[in-house]
């Protein structure tokens, strides 16, 4: 089960409204690698996970991933406070806010609603773990890309947290990668589904 | 900003910055779940936080939602205070 705290895992204080910058953003919610998807991901394939270890990993940062949601739906929230009408239309918000206000929907910056369609769960513990190392890859080099358009100090620290997180979750996956392979025969790691098929472990 | 709010803040930081060290330490147990290092650091920062997170739950209102309510409250703290994403600044406001 999952148990709600009420804060944020590292602050989020935006004083400046700006929703050219929260449209960009959205993306980390709602677009291809972001949180929505990697909560979904992780906490989807951990039944298949074959040690209580690797168990542990897809929980325990799969959990990680939903306070990032809060997260980057909090720093989404406090950019698009108090705007007026002339702000959403000039920086191109006009798109977003006709459909959605200022409530927090699950995007991507170009306006893609969410899906779960941008991740997978194959019930084989190598394709998944490979395909975190690549999220997190791919989460981190969008974190860079929304570092280099983004000038404010309130915006820019939890970003670049949020973006340290996902070096360490890449660090993680690897081990838990590891530990899978070690687990098996290494003549023949690649060619079956050691979830499924009955396979000889080592000793 | 107000006295008040710095030290909640403040409190508020210790927590986070607690917990986030057993988020990070809990990560690395997993695959290395018989590290000595590991564990004891884990115990310190675990036994820290319990007290941080007593003392900022005891000023300034639950954390979680099982501890809403202390003996002598006539009402249900958990919407006393702001949820997380309200920034200071917006506390500020009012």
């Amino acid at each position: 089960m999952f148990n709600y705290e009420k804060r944020l895992q590292y602050p989020v204080n935006i004083k400046n409204p700006n929703p050219a910058l929260a449209k960009v953003i959205m993306s980390q919610l709602g677009g291809p690698d972001g949180e929505a998807g990697a909560a979904l991901r992780y906490l989807s394939q951990r039944y298949s996970a074959p040690s209580r270890e690797v168990q542990a990993m897809l929980t325990d940062i799969g959990t990680e991933e939903l306070s990032h949601m809060e997260m980057v739906s909090a720093i989404i929230y406090q950019l698009t406070r108090n705007l007026t009408p002339k702000q959403i239309k000039e920086q191109g918000f006009d798109a977003y806010f006709v459909d959605h206000t200022t409530g927090i929907y699950p995007v991507s910056a170009a306006g893609v609603p969410f899906t779960a369609a941008y991740f997978q769960s194959l019930g084989d513990p190598i394709a998944d773990l490979n395909e975190d190392l690549a999220a997190e890859q791919k989460a981190r080099l969008t974190y860079d890309n929304i570092l280099r358009l983004v000038d404010d100090p309130d915006v820019r620290e939890p970003i670049k947290f949020l973006r340290e997180r996902e070096i360490v979750h890449y660090q993680r996956f690897g081990e838990s990668l590891r530990l899978v392979t070690d687990m098996l025969d290494e003549r023949n790691f690649y060619a079956f589904n050691p979830s499924f098929d009955k396979v000889k472990k080592k000793k | 900003m107000s006295n008040d709010a710095k030290e909640r803040k403040a409190a508020m930081l210790k927590v986070q910055q607690l917990s986030f060290a057993l988020v990070e330490a809990g990560l690395y147990l997993d695959s290395h779940p018989t590290c000595e290092k590991g564990i004891a650091y884990f115990k310190k920062h675990k036994a820290e936080l319990d007290k941080a997170r007593a003392e900022y739950e005891k000023k300034f209102g639950p954390l979680k939602m099982e501890n809403a309510l202390g003996a002598d409250d006539k009402k249900w703290q958990w919407v006393c205070e702001p949820f997380p994403w309200v920034s200071e600044y917006e506390r500020s406001e009012g």
